[in-house]
């Protein structure tokens, strides 16, 4: 009963903060690109215009519920969930910090489940994301809709092989899918043993398929504003709407915690390897978030690849220097 | 005929990724700098003679405007933004408006009725701000358009300045 | 017919008319200020200078106006001469023309500013100040002189000798001191005083009906015919943005009204810019109201009410067309009654000029369509025996009267299709019909000329013309078919 409600408030905490973090996502997003381009950003809603994704969220839902003619009505409903909820299921299995011990009870760890198998089930969920775009880009009877969905499938399937290459080099190293197991053994007080410095070219081509896969800038092809209006979401509107955004941003945060993980040692701390609970989460916010950072910095920054430039390097590139870089891993961890 | 050279790449530039670094490095630095974002309703956009905002009618003397309601201003107007209704008055001029109303909501604030008017009744003035609740009540009449003389003054005199080019 | 080059090209003239009219026939336009092609000519104002060849003699710079056709001539209205001439005749008429075309009715139809433009004369070297003289000199009900604006052509002089015969307005002083006046300043008197704000060319004559009214690019002008008697007068309609009617004007036609038209005839516009107008259709309710109804509903009334009583009565007004009068004796055909429109007596304003003083624009047309004029006399008659009377067309009731109206026995159906909304007691079914400038057709003037009126701005909404209205009467009630045939 005691481990069931622990269990409970954990998921309840995690989840809370989950589209906590995607609604401040949104508002960093503004905020961020505006202080590049010397602006301001939005400032009128609370101090600091924090208040803002409560506004928008608000202006949502107040917003005319639109289905086009000719749409898959149910499908076309469908959609914005089967593309927000996975995104959030892989949260599930990110290990945040390590033993909690609060007002004296023991809560275990610091996520909500550690699955043996946490690696597959991250790239399994993941995996069924690329739904929701094609089939809201499909469902909505347009063709700007469609192409973008169409877009969006044949991306996040080109990257994601190379992605789940990327894990695999990680996964070889450390002999476990539990991505607990995978932190622990970057968990050594040493920042040296983690693995971006152990795979460096691995960190890199993983990092940029994170891009494609969340559908971000340089890669934002299913949208791709100039050529297909809005892409997958152009007939979407209101909440509808918002929950392919809540989706997207939930999609960045689990990808940084991913990254986080798998390469900058999760929730470890240089130099202090029984680091209390509290500073663990620290370190581990402190490098998700400037991941999370790093999405909307390159958003700003670079213009939109061609797409065949994108499936040039997707495919032409990632893919074989993902399998080399597979190939070496395994021929030094079998030869040492 | 122009002939531009392709640039042969360097083999960082080539990589890509030393590019995006530098690109990287850029926009993180402007986000320090100060930013250039008028907070317009608590800082107003500075306005001068030059501003050309909603056109106003002069008061020539004492309760009456300098229009004559010769319709020029009317026939100039490219968004049919004027209507103007004449009638006859005791005064020197016998003519003055009954009706002068401009159609804010269409006015494009060209200033073709200022070049046209014969009279300098109407000029170009430095309020910008346009707000309402109803179409009705952005047909501003004679009682919202009037304007003293000295409000009009540095308008008018760079109009004089700007004319005395040709 | 004289044979003249007028800029090159060989054209037939009438050797009694002078040279400037041959021009203007042919399409070459020559400035004028005095002269009118419907006065005598008398070149006191020089505009017209154009470059003559005759002959051997070398060419010389003429007047148009005052120099007759002959055989041979070569005529060059575009030569640097005469456009010097002319230049100099303007800066002469500008000289003492004050600056006030923003306030002056005339601007936008003024030959001043017109032919300044045309010439590029628009710098004076005159350091003189300009004379100063009366700028609002009443003269009579209709016109107001502005004597500051006078360029003398004396056109408005020669008009009141010339077409009303009655010479009132004189040129008097002499030089720079010359006026236009009436004798003792005694107002114009007259039936076509309105004429001379048309022939001034510049704005010293204006109406005071029209003063400071509306800017004449304002108005859209449409092509109608004047509606006061049987002469039908060909005019202009002015009409302002909003649809009022701001003036009439004549229109030139050689064959009814020459260049002329009367005062009772232009100031009618009072009638039809007048707002209080009979609504689409209106039946008189259970409480004794006339409320608003469904056209349909309402001519299915008329229908019924034509179909039961035997004894209708079909007056129209004398202001129907002829397309309406004939659909008109049509319905009554069909009914088998006969069809009439209502006669005025004649008004004394009968002249040599134009008036005819009989009130009927269209007498020969409707009598032509198969109507018989009806006088009050006969109406009292005829009324007193119908047991339904339809009365159809614009004024009607004005020009039958209340009284008349209320004299009707209690039993009578009474229709009325009008345009002046009405709430007399009697009236049991109206219906609103277009007026004059908001309907097309013809009428017939009292010597077989046609003259067309058209539509100068939309009926209100809902009403329909009355020739709708009366051939769907006619198609529902009785058989056309039959009628026709027999």
């Amino acid at each position: 009963m005691n481990d069931f409600l622990i269990i409970l408030i954990k998921t309840c905490v995690i989840y809370g903060c989950l589209i906590g973090a995607a609604a401040l996502m949104t508002l960093a997003e503004r905020k961020f690109s505006a202080w590049m381009q010397l602006r301001y950003g939005p400032n009128r809603v609370g101090p600091w215009g924090l208040l803002q994704p409560l506004a928008d969220g608000v202006k949502f839902i107040f917003k005319e519920e639109l289905c086009p003619d000719g749409a898959n009505p149910w499908i076309f409903r469908l959609a914005p969930i089967l593309s927000a909820v996975p995104a959030m299921l892989t949260v599930a299995v990110i290990p945040f910090a390590g033993d909690v011990n609060l007002f004296g009870v023991d809560c275990g760890n610091l996520s909500i489940t550690d699955l043996d198998i946490g690696v597959l089930f991250l790239v399994a969920i993941g995996g069924l994301s690329v739904y929701g775009v094609i089939l809201g880009g499909w469902a909505s009877n347009s063709k700007y809709s469609l192409l973008g969905g169409l877009r969006a499938s044949a991306q996040m399937i080109s990257y994601e092989l190379s992605l789940i290459l990327i894990i695999l080099c990680v996964v070889a190293m450390t002999g476990s899918l539990d991505l607990r197991a995978i932190t622990e053994a970057q968990n050594t007080g040493n920042p040296l043993s983690w693995n971006v410095f152990s795979q460096p070219l691995a960190f890199v081509i993983f990092v940029i398929a994170t891009f494609a896969e969340t559908n971000r800038h340089p890669f934002d092809f299913a949208e791709c504003e100039p050529e297909l209006v809005a892409g997958f979401h152009t007939e979407y509107s209101s909440m509808k709407f918002a929950l392919f955004f809540l989706g997207e941003y939930c999609a960045m945060i689990v990808m940084a915690c991913l990254t986080t993980t798998l390469f900058l040692g999760g929730y470890s701390v240089p130099f202090w390897e029984d680091a209390p609970w509290f500073v663990e989460l620290g370190s581990f916010c402190a490098k998700a978030g400037f991941f999370a950072f790093l999405f909307i910095w390159v958003r700003w920054t670079l213009p939109r690849f061609r797409f065949d430039q994108l499936m040039h390097l997707g495919w032409k590139v990632f893919l074989p220097l993902a399998l080399a870089n597979l190939l070496v891993t395994g021929a030094v961890i079998s030869l040492a | 005929m122009v002939i531009v050279k392709r640039k042969t790449l360097t083999l960082a530039e080539r990589l890509y990724l030393p590019e995006i670094l530098r690109g990287l490095s850029i926009t993180f630095r402007k986000m320090f700098q100060p930013k250039v974002t008028r907070q317009y309703p608590e800082e107003p956009l500075p306005t001068n003679e030059v501003t050309r905002g909603q056109p106003r009618l002069r008061e020539l003397t004492e309760g009456h405007l300098a229009c004559v309601s010769c319709g020029l201003c009317e026939a100039a107007c490219p968004a049919y933004a004027i209507t103007i209704d004449g009638q006859e008055t005791d005064r020197f001029i016998e003519r003055e408006p009954e009706r002068f109303e401009i159609d804010m909501l269409r006015c494009i604030l060209c200033g073709f009725c200022e070049e046209a008017c014969p009279k300098e009744a109407i000029f170009m003035s430095t309020e910008l701000e346009l707000a309402g609740f109803t179409r009705e009540s952005f047909k501003y009449g004679i009682d919202k358009l009037k304007r003293s003389t000295e409000e009009l003054a540095p308008r008018m005199e760079y109009i004089k300045r700007i004319n005395e080019r040709w | 017919m004289t044979k003249i080059i007028v800029n090159g090209r060989e054209v037939e003239a009438d050797p009694q008319k002078p040279l400037i009219a041959a021009c203007h026939d042919h399409g070459e336009h020559v400035p004028h200020y005095c002269y009118h092609p419907g006065l005598s000519a008398v070149g006191s104002c020089r505009i017209c200078q154009v470059e003559v060849k005759q002959g051997e003699m070398p060419a010389r710079v003429v007047a148009a106006c005052r120099t007759p056709i002959a055989e041979g001539m070569v005529v060059n209205t575009d030569s640097e001469g005469a456009h010097d001439s002319r230049r100099e005749c303007l800066e002469f008429l500008l000289k003492n023309h004050p600056l006030d075309c923003p306030i002056c009715d005339k601007a936008g139809e003024c030959s001043l500013q017109d032919y300044s433009f045309q010439e590029a004369q628009a710098e004076g070297r005159s350091s003189e100040p300009r004379r100063k003289l009366e700028k609002r000199k009443d003269l009579g009900d209709v016109i107001l002189l502005d004597q500051e604006r006078c360029i003398l052509c004396s056109r408005c002089v020669r008009f009141m000798d010339e077409v009303p015969k009655s010479p009132q307005l004189c040129i008097s002083g002499r030089g720079s001191h010359s006026v236009v006046e009436t004798w003792q300043d005694a107002p114009l008197t007259g039936n076509y005083q309105g004429n001379l704000a048309d022939v001034c060319p510049v704005g010293a004559l204006t109406l005071k009906d029209f003063r400071f009214q509306a800017r004449v690019w304002n108005l859209t002008r449409v092509p109608s015919t004047c509606s006061e008697c049987s002469r039908g007068c060909s005019i202009t309609a002015e009409v302002l943005r909003d649809g009022e009617v701001k003036r009439m004007r004549p229109r030139p036609n050689e064959n009814v009204n020459g260049y002329w038209m009367c005062d009772h005839g232009r100031f009618s516009e009072g009638e039809l810019n007048r707002s209080d107008r009979m609504a689409p259709a209106a039946l008189r309710d259970d409480a004794g109201q006339l409320t608003a109804a469904d056209p349909g509903d309402a001519l299915r009334v008329i229908q019924n009410l034509l179909s039961v009583q035997s004894q209708a009565l079909l007056l129209a007004s004398p202001y129907l067309t002829v397309e309406e009068g004939e659909a008109f004796s049509q319905l009554a055909r069909s009914l088998g009654r006969q069809a009439s429109f209502f006669s005025p007596e004649p008004n004394d304003l009968r002249d040599d000029v134009l008036h005819t003083g009989d009130p009927c624009p269209n007498r020969r047309g409707l009598q032509e369509a198969g109507l018989t004029p009806m006088s009050s006399d006969e109406w009292a008659a005829a009324s007193a025996a119908a047991d339904c009377i339809l009365l159809v067309g614009e004024r009607l009731l004005d020009m039958l009267g209340d009284e008349a109206l209320a004299g009707l026995p209690a039993t009578q159906r009474l229709v009325v299709m009008e345009c002046r909304a009405s709430d007399h007691p009697a009236v049991d079914v109206a219906i609103g019909v277009p007026n004059r400038v908001e309907r097309s057709g013809t009428w017939i003037n009292v010597d077989g000329a046609a003259g067309a009126i058209r539509a100068a701005r939309p009926a209100p909404q809902g009403v329909r013309t009355i020739v709708d209205l009366l051939a769907d009467l006619t198609t529902t009630s009785g058989q056309p078919e039959e009628a026709l045939s027999s």
